[in-house]
């Protein structure tokens, strides 16, 4: 099993440590509860090591992410983080990812964890770019919450924009800095050679930000609306079905466009939509989902820890409208709930 | 971790307590920390009769579902209902405060499965 250059951090605060895609990484420190409280009230930092980078470099690097990614960086400029996706060409989801655009000729590619592999093999093949792997050779660290930017300046002496990418020096190390998350806080992640990285962790412990563990992160992303690959996108699902048309450009021929152009023509067979219940439950993935619309299952669900109610995704098909009527089955029991369009919580 | 010495338990990681002639069953300190944050408990009606083994009582964190089987069988005589409003009781209080459901049950208890707080506590370990 991978583990993070902070584990020996993470065993002394006490982590509960379990497998994420082949590596031993926190679950929760003290409490997933307190732990998501923290983020959503005052800040909190995740190690996050095991998430997927690497480097593209190399001339035919524009090239290569125009094709292989269904976003356009056209829409961006160097300095600048995106929002992207990797489909296959039936426009199903074979990742979804973060591009950091550091400078004119070097780009980050970030894939879920488990599909680092798949997603830096699919660049390597295309002619003029190298690849170097990110992930076994740096940490990286998101800072989350309402006072997340204050701390990212108390602690590192940055300040980075929504989406805006930053390198510098600190602590004797080089930073790599995106004001992104995944958490619907602001914040930034911060990626970093592993001595700088356990430096930064120190800081951020003596500045009383709590360390928090990937369950918080879990019910934060679902509270935020945010899919998670392997749950609310796969190869089976396609960006458009997930509500994801924003970060898909038809102006550049990708893998995939075929597909998405039929599909945006002829209409949606399903949908992801959010739903809220009102009644008592806790709603998890695969429990079955009516609406008078339409039926289908649900992708992720949990107890909202700020609505303290259960909230989720499912693909309903035919899709319901927002604001219809819908219930969820839990162990056997028709939970009432309805539609609403994510997040389930705003900051 | 706490293990009281008056009370029995299974290896489902539940304490049971005799109470006159009834049952008071709940889920160990072990189980509720490594649940961790409970934040739904599904508690069964009074009167209904459950066989041994059925599920109980549906303890769910913020990261999984713990089922609670039954020891016994027979009818449920009472519930916590302080812990379906409060779910987080089962973690401050697994042995007290966050008790689960009483149950009647039809004849005397088999504790010959059960383990005494020694044995409970080895298995934890």
């Amino acid at each position: 099993m991978n583990r993070s250059s902070l584990h020996d951090l993470n065993v002394e605060l006490g982590a509960r440590l379990i497998d994420f895609g082949g590596w031993e990484m926190p679950v929760q420190y003290e409490s997933v509860l307190e732990e998501h409280k923290a983020v959503r009230n005052s800040a909190g930092f995740f190690d996050v090591s095991h998430l997927g980078r690497f480097a593209l470099r190399g001339e035919g690097a524009a090239e290569a992410l125009s094709r292989l990614l269904c976003n356009n960086l056209d829409r961006i400029e160097p300095g600048r983080a995106q929002y992207s996706m990797m489909l296959g060409e039936d426009g199903g989801v074979v990742d979804d990812l973060i591009v950091w655009w550091l400078t004119d000729d070097e780009y980050w590619v970030m894939p879920n964890a488990v599909n680092q592999p798949r997603v830096m093999a699919a660049f390597a093949e295309h002619d003029g770019v190298t690849t170097t792997d990110l992930q076994s050779t740096t940490a990286m660290i998101a800072i989350q919450g309402p006072e997340g930017p204050d701390v990212i300046e108390d602690v590192l002496e940055q300040r980075v924009g929504r989406f805006r990418t930053k390198h510098f020096q600190w602590g004797g190390g080089p930073v790599w800095l995106a004001g992104t998350g995944y958490t619907g806080e602001p914040g930034g992640e911060l990626i970093t050679d592993p001595k700088t990285a356990r430096t930064v962790a120190a800081a951020l412990l003596r500045h009383g930000v709590r360390p928090c563990g990937l369950g918080a992160r879990d019910t934060l992303r679902l509270e935020a609306g945010l899919p998670l690959w392997g749950q609310d996108l796969d190869e089976t699902t396609t960006p458009i079905e997930a509500g994801l048309g924003f970060a898909v450009d038809f102006d550049h021929d990708f893998v995939g466009k075929d597909a998405l152009e039929r599909q945006r023509d002829d209409g949606l067979e399903r949908r992801l939509i959010g739903f809220v219940l009102e009644g008592r439950g806790v709603p998890r993935h695969d429990y079955p989902v009516r609406t008078e619309r339409g039926t289908g299952k649900v992708t992720s669900g949990n107890m909202s820890p700020m609505l303290e109610t259960g909230v989720g995704m499912a693909y309903v098909a035919p899709p319901p409208e927002v604001g219809d009527s819908l219930e969820v089955e839990i162990r056997g029991r028709w939970v009432a709930g309805s539609v609403v369009k994510p997040p389930f919580h705003r900051s | 971790m706490q293990v009281p010495e008056d009370l029995k338990y299974t290896d489902e990681h539940e304490w049971i307590k005799q109470i006159d002639g009834r049952l008071r069953v709940g889920i160990t300190d072990y189980a509720q920390d490594q649940l961790g944050d409970i934040v739904y408990v599904e508690i069964p009606e009074v009167g209904k009769s459950v066989a041994k083994e059925d599920i109980l009582v549906e303890v769910e964190s913020t990261k999984s579902v713990g089922e609670v089987y039954s020891p016994v069988a027979g009818t449920i005589a009472a519930v916590n209902e302080a812990v379906a409003d409060n779910p987080e009781l089962v973690n401050s209080s697994p042995y007290e405060e966050g008790w689960l459901v009483e149950i009647d049950p039809e004849g005397e208890l088999d504790d010959s499965a059960l383990l005494d707080a020694t044995a409970y506590r080895e298995l934890t370990e």
